[in-house]
């Protein structure tokens, strides 16, 4: 009867006794008396292996003093949730997308970037999508140009195929009733399309969208893009010379960041480009004289769309220049100094009022595209009252759709967003 | 007799009596003149006084002659103290070096010849055209007295001489004699003096190293043998072998056993590694022998004659077995305060991200998953705790290990199981309890993760109930076949370098056995190269052999049928020629694998030499533009980083051509060339090879991204090196798209924080001279299996990935006392400073810092002790290090 010391984990059990006339089993049930692990579960190792339950001790060699080795636990099986988790991978696509917290992109067709990230930016304005989606395939009204009619259509196919899609998706249609409607889309330069401003896309597209869903009989809402883009200015406009003074009030659609050599900040661009000068007839001194004009924002959209004027007439070269400044933007922007009093006066009160930390701002980098093209950064700004942030995408998505809810409710007067959009930088990219 | 008038008229000032010695008027050239200009009187004095001995040489007087002849050696003797000019004796005599020689001609056989033939030997020093070896003419025929009376300067010029003269008898196949006795008066005279690297400079160029272990000394020994270690490397072969074997007995005869045995470990000679055991009676002293084999990670066994005492033989053997290792790291982990398990969001730290990058994922990722669990894995490897896997069951926060493992998918069940594997590593004895409950699931792709996981723990640790070969031997035949995997893959981490004859007989039937699947064979080839790494055992090299032959042609080109020839090379790993039998039987090869075969051989085979001749090879095969079959190349790029990796001037140079072979390189090779480079700096994050992984990691070739990527981990491996992590970080947004390209990032980023900064990946260790085989061996395997990234770490082959488990290791300094028990001293880290060939007693280290053991080591890093309390019994601190007392010191107030 040798006597054996058996290693189980950190513990050492010395000097157990091995019947060898009975058979293996038995040893492995006294082991369960030391350590409480059921024999089935026991693993002994000897010489060449595990120690089998009838296997016969002569054949083992096991010498007294001998020191085994025993591995097991008493611990419960590991057993596999009923229920797996559910991963991404196995999703069909179209619920990939929500996952994956991004839409699809656009291909780019041929230097159709102006195009694809206007797209995207106004793909991310709720409101116009579901305004969109009620928008009638037929029912067309009298007053609207059926290039406009089908533009409208294709914005609206191409969004809901944004929305279904996780793969790029190519707009081949909206393209083509884009030149349709705006020849100047479809100028050729070296037998390929050439580079367009996104502004003047963005220009043209609102301007379309925004008299055919006026026209639209559907929409409870008579102005859609007007409500969510529209700005409000009041203008002084005043003569030096003659002192003369008077003001007017009008609606836009952007605000202009003008970029000089002293603009360094948005908002700095921003109060330059509601000054402007104007030479026109002054009744009082009977000749032309140089008006000063100086608005003031005097409503505020919900979404605040900021052009940054990059582009300026080389006089001496005719020829387009851009304006390679730097030109830094706040993920907050707060245009509080640039509101005309009666607004600010609406404003005041929510100002105090409101301590909500969630004030908003949706940046959506237009990583989507996918394919040879350059991309574009775009913003997108929300924000609640005056103070804006920026957001990244995801939380930007999440954050958005809450507050737009929110908005619908009691803090609708104080929910306004803002939509600003800027070109600000090219890059190559090849996949 | 008035001096020369043209000499009068210089104006140099005085003139005096007693120059008054006619000079022949031998054309004194124009330049001398101009010189004499600018003499002063006592040059002059000498000059005229030289003149007048060179007259009375050619007395016929010889008693005049022997005067003129001794006054004349007087004054060279005297005057070769200077070292910065030629002597002034020796210019003023140069112009007389053709009258003494023409002289000597005439004179008949005498010591007075002799002597003059000692001059003229000391004159042709500055006198002898070059390649007549004048000096070395005179000396043999003058008087073969005292060598070093002539100076330094003199000797050393003699033995320049005689290296030309040996190589030209050699060639001739003339006697050598003579000048073997010159030779050894030279060697004794820069032993003597501090010039031992001339003296082993000479002895090798007259192949004769012998001599020099009579002249080495205990106050020159070690700066000899350091001599002699460095320059083997770049000695070609068998002379490096040769001097390495002198540095050995070097070593062995004046006791320096520890650094003999790295000697004997880098010859791979388990002969000298016995020597040392048995020459050695200290126990202590081979209880650190004993710690330096199981860093270098062999398998030993040690008998009676190693160790008489059964009690003692058993206490050393545990220490090779590195049973203590575990132990060991934790101890290190205690004292750097880095026990807090962390989780894989503590490392990717997303927060510090503006936003795109925390999608907060409401549906899990199979693939993030995976990574996590790999993160995990890499990052709490060796701890015994982290936040997924081993939480226990009952912990509120529901997140226990059961649930973690089934929040992966298939075969990441597998990893996941096998993670554990990873975290409880070098801890047998808990590492086989917690991932026993595994073995009882019905998850074949968990008990598969679990086998897996019994090998990882068991890696470098041997065991004499052998509990991994015990529990893993039944599962190899199983019909799923990611259990056999599972099984063989264990194994193979488990007995790398073990070389035991129980699992060659296992394993070696599932080779030969034609309807197991590809993958089984794939790997049971790599497990079988990685137990008998380095063996050339060639039953193994037979059984893969025809593995090879017996698999059809759309086999071997699936991306798996690599890991076949690689695990043949495995077996040759460092073993140069000895691979050339079956470099010859893979040219029967079927053409699809045969040069993907050959390449890896010879990478394996030269593996960590540095063999320039290869490199060249290799390089060769890379510069062809192949249209097809040009998989090789990526092997051959791998395979010139294995080669070159051997010494730092190597690497540099071929840092260099790797740009070269990016800009010039057909993309296959593109893609292998960030994995080389991975591989060149491992774990040792230069800034240079950093930038360009980095630029590479935004490639637009996705494979050449994935790869660089992997690099960036790789060379940063268990270094938390900031610059790196915050690399990865912002590739973390940059590719928060591309499923595969983050899941690399995330390999990466698990990787930079190996073991939490204690783990180096390095396969080189004890001051970068001795290599790791084993080390290496995983490290290879998986930078093969990257060579195919998206078929086989993104297909269901992840699992390579735990491979590196060989090449992990504590970067750390842990210094013990006689019983073995931590013992914490001052000592200095700082950048370790090349002293071969330094005149005097240089520093060893810069810029260091003072710390208390156990303490990190980065690559580069050299450690001293900072107290004369103890004496270390390694030379080399790294690793564990045993420290006696030292019983001179005294403690001063």
């Amino acid at each position: 009867m040798p006597t054996v010391s058996v290693k189980w984990q950190k513990e050492l059990f010395p000097a157990v006794e091995i019947d060898t006339s009975q058979a293996p089993y038995v040893f492995k049930c006294q082991l369960y008396d030391l350590t409480g692990v059921p024999p089935e579960r026991q693993k002994i190792m000897v010489k060449g292996g595990l120690l089998k339950d009838d296997a016969d001790w002569s054949t083992l060699g096991v010498k007294e003093g001998q020191k085994l080795m025993m591995m097991g636990t008493a611990d419960e099986i590991v057993k596999a949730p009923e229920k797996g988790p559910v991963f991404v991978e196995d999703l069909p696509e179209e619920e990939q997308v929500v996952t994956m917290g991004h839409t699809a992109g656009l291909f780019n067709l041929g230097n159709t970037c102006y195009m694809n990230s206007t797209i995207q930016c106004l793909h991310s304005v709720p409101e116009l999508k579901s305004t969109l989606i009620k928008y009638p395939q037929s029912g067309r009204s009298n007053d609207l140009d059926q290039s406009s009619h089908l533009l409208t259509v294709a914005t609206r196919d191409l969004f809901n195929e944004l929305d279904r899609n996780v793969k790029p998706v190519a707009p081949m249609q909206f393209w083509m009733v884009l030149r349709k409607k705006y020849p100047q889309f479809g100028q050729l330069h070296n037998g390929s399309f050439m580079q367009q401003d996104a502004e003047e896309c963005w220009t043209q597209l609102l301007y379309t969208l925004s008299q055919s869903l006026r026209s639209s009989s559907s929409s409870e809402n008579p102005d859609t893009v007007k409500a969510l883009f529209g700005i409000e200015l009041v203008s002084r406009v005043h003569c030096e010379e003659s002192g003369e003074e008077s003001s007017e009030a009008e609606s836009v659609y952007a605000l202009k960041c003008h970029i000089s050599h002293e603009v360094n900040h948005l908002h700095e661009g921003l109060k330059h480009g509601l000054k402007s000068e104007l030479e026109k007839a002054s009744p009082s001194l009977g000749r032309s004289a140089i008006y000063l004009k100086d608005s003031r924002i005097n409503g505020l959209p919900r979404y605040l769309t900021i052009q940054f004027v990059r582009f300026f007439w080389k006089r001496e070269s005719n020829q387009k220049a851009k304006i390679l400044r730097k030109v830094d933007y706040p993920l907050e922007l707060d245009v509080y100094d640039l509101c005309s009093e009666d607004l600010r006066k609406q404003l005041e009160a929510p100002r105090q009022v409101c301590t909500l930390p969630s004030a908003l701002m949706n940046l959506s980098c237009s990583l989507y595209f996918i394919g040879h093209l350059p991309f574009l950064f775009a913003w997108s700004f929300q924000f609640q009252h005056p103070n804006y942030k920026i957001l990244r995408d995801e939380e930007g998505r999440k954050l958005g759709l809450k507050t737009s809810d929110k908005s619908s409710g009691s803090m609708d007067t104080a929910v306004k967003k803002a939509c600003c959009r800027g070109i600000i930088k090219w890059r190559w990219r090849i996949i | 007799m008035a001096p020369d008038p043209n000499k009068s008229a210089s104006g140099s000032g005085t003139t005096r009596d007693e120059t008054t010695v006619k000079v022949p008027s031998k054309d004194p050239k124009k330049k001398d003149e101009k010189k004499d200009e600018d003499l002063s009187d006592e040059d002059l004095a000498l000059k005229q006084q030289l003149e007048l001995y060179v007259e009375r040489v050619q007395d016929s007087d010889p008693g005049l002659q022997k005067v003129a002849l001794e006054s004349m050696r007087q004054e060279i003797r005297t005057s070769t103290s200077s070292m910065t000019s030629v002597p002034k004796p020796l210019k003023f005599l140069r112009p007389h070096y053709g009258t003494l020689k023409s002289y000597y001609e005439t004179m008949a056989d005498s010591d007075l010849k002799k002597l003059l033939a000692d001059i003229l030997s000391v004159l042709a020093l500055t006198m002898s055209a070059e390649g007549e070896r004048e000096s070395l003419k005179y000396r043999l025929l003058g008087s073969e007295g005292d060598i070093g009376s002539w100076g330094h300067e003199y000797v050393r010029n003699l033995a320049g001489e005689i290296a030309q003269e040996y190589a030209k008898r050699q060639s001739e196949e003339a006697s050598v004699k003579d000048l073997m006795e010159l030779a050894q008066q030279i060697v004794a005279f820069h032993m003597k003096h501090n010039a031992e690297p001339e003296a082993v400079d000479l002895l090798m160029e007259v192949e004769d190293l012998d001599l020099l272990v009579e002249h080495v000394d205990s106050t020159n020994y070690k700066r000899t043998c350091l001599y002699l270690t460095s320059a083997a490397r770049y000695l070609p072969g068998p002379d490096d072998m040769l001097v390495l074997d002198i540095a050995y007995m070097i070593y062995l005869k004046f006791e320096e056993y520890p650094s003999a045995l790295q000697i004997a470990l880098f010859l791979d000679n388990m002969q000298y590694v016995k020597q040392v055991f048995t020459s050695c009676d200290d126990l202590l002293r081979k209880k650190q022998f004993c710690y330096i084999l199981a860093r270098h990670g062999i398998t030993f066994e040690l008998d009676e004659e190693m160790a008489a005492d059964d009690e003692d033989r058993e206490a050393l053997q545990e220490i090779i077995n590195n049973t203590k290792l575990s132990e060991g790291y934790l101890t290190l982990a205690r004292d750097i305060e880095v026990m807090e398990p962390k989780s894989p969001e503590d490392i990717y730290k997303a927060h510090l991200l503006d936003g795109r990058a925390s999608a907060g994922a409401s549906v899990d990722s199979a693939r993030q998953n995976l990574a996590a669990t790999f993160v995990n894995a890499f990052v709490n490897a060796g701890f015994g705790q982290d936040k997924l896997m081993t939480v226990p069951s009952e912990a509120s926060s529901g997140v226990s290990s059961g649930n973690w493992l089934f929040k992966n998918k298939e075969h990441g069940k597998a990893s996941a199981a096998a993670s554990l594997g990873m975290i409880l590593l070098w801890d047998v004895d808990s590492g086989l309890a917690q991932i026993d409950k595994y073995f009882h699931s019905n998850d074949s792709h968990v008990i598969a993760g679990a086998l897996l996981g019994v090998g990882i723990v068991n890696c470098g640790i041997k065991n004499d109930c052998d509990p991994a070969l015990a529990l893993l031997a039944e599962y190899i035949d199983r019909d799923d076949s990611s259990i056999r995997i599972g099984a063989i893959m264990g194994l193979g981490i488990a007995y790398a370098g073990a070389q035991s004859e129980q699992i060659r007989r296992k394993l070696t039937p599932i080779l030969g056995d034609t309807k197991a699947p590809l993958d089984v064979i794939a790997f049971t080839a790599i497990s079988l190269g990685l137990v008998y790494v380095g063996s050339c055992n060639e039953e193994v090299a037979q059984a893969i052999i025809f593995a090879l032959m017996d698999r059809s042609e759309s086999e071997l080109g699936e991306p798996l049928s690599r890991l076949l020839p690689l695990g043949l090379g495995l077996l040759y790993l460092g073993k140069q020629e000895s691979v050339e039998a079956t470099t010859e039987v893979s040219k029967t090869f079927n053409e699809k694998i045969r040069k993907y075969c050959d390449m890896t051989l010879l990478s394996c085979a030269y593996a960590g030499t540095g063999n320039v001749l290869k490199v060249q090879h290799l390089l060769g095969q890379c510069e062809q533009h192949l249209e097809k079959d040009a998989t090789h190349q990526g092997a051959a790029v791998l395979g010139l980083a294995m080669v070159a990796m051997a010494e730092d001037l190597g690497l540099e140079m071929e840092l260099r051509s790797m740009e070269h072979l990016l800009q010039y390189g057909e993309q296959n090779i593109r893609r292998a060339v960030p994995l080389a480079l991975g591989l060149l700096c491992i774990s040792n994050p230069k800034v240079n090879v950093m930038d360009t992984l980095s630029r590479l990691s935004h490639d637009t070739d996705t494979d050449v991204a994935m790869a660089a990527i992997i690099s960036l981990g790789l060379i940063g491996a268990g270094t938390n090196n900031a610059r790196i992590a915050g690399m990865l970080r912002n590739l973390s947004s940059y590719y928060y798209k591309e499923a595969s390209l983050l899941f690399c990032v995330r390999i990466a980023q698990g990787l930079v924080h190996l073991g939490k900064g204690l783990l180096t990946l390095a396969p080189y260790h004890s001051e970068h001279f001795l290599l790791s085989p084993t080390a290496l061996a995983g490290i290879v395997t998986l930078l093969h299996a990257c060579l195919d990234m998206k078929a086989i770490i993104l297909g269901k082959y992840h699992y390579v990935l735990y491979f590196l488990v060989l090449a992990m290791q504590p970067r750390m300094l842990m210094t013990v006392d006689e019983n073995l028990k931590p013992l914490s001293v001052p000592v200095r880290v700082g950048q370790a400073v090349d002293v071969v060939g330094q005149a005097g007693r240089p520093k060893t280290i810069t810029g260091f810092q003072t710390h208390s053991t156990p303490v990190l080591l980065a690559a580069g890093d050299r450690a001293e002790l900072a107290t004369e309390k103890y004496i270390p019994l390694s030379p080399i601190l790294e690793g564990f290090v045993i420290l006696k007392e030292n019983p001179e010191y005294r403690e001063d107030h």
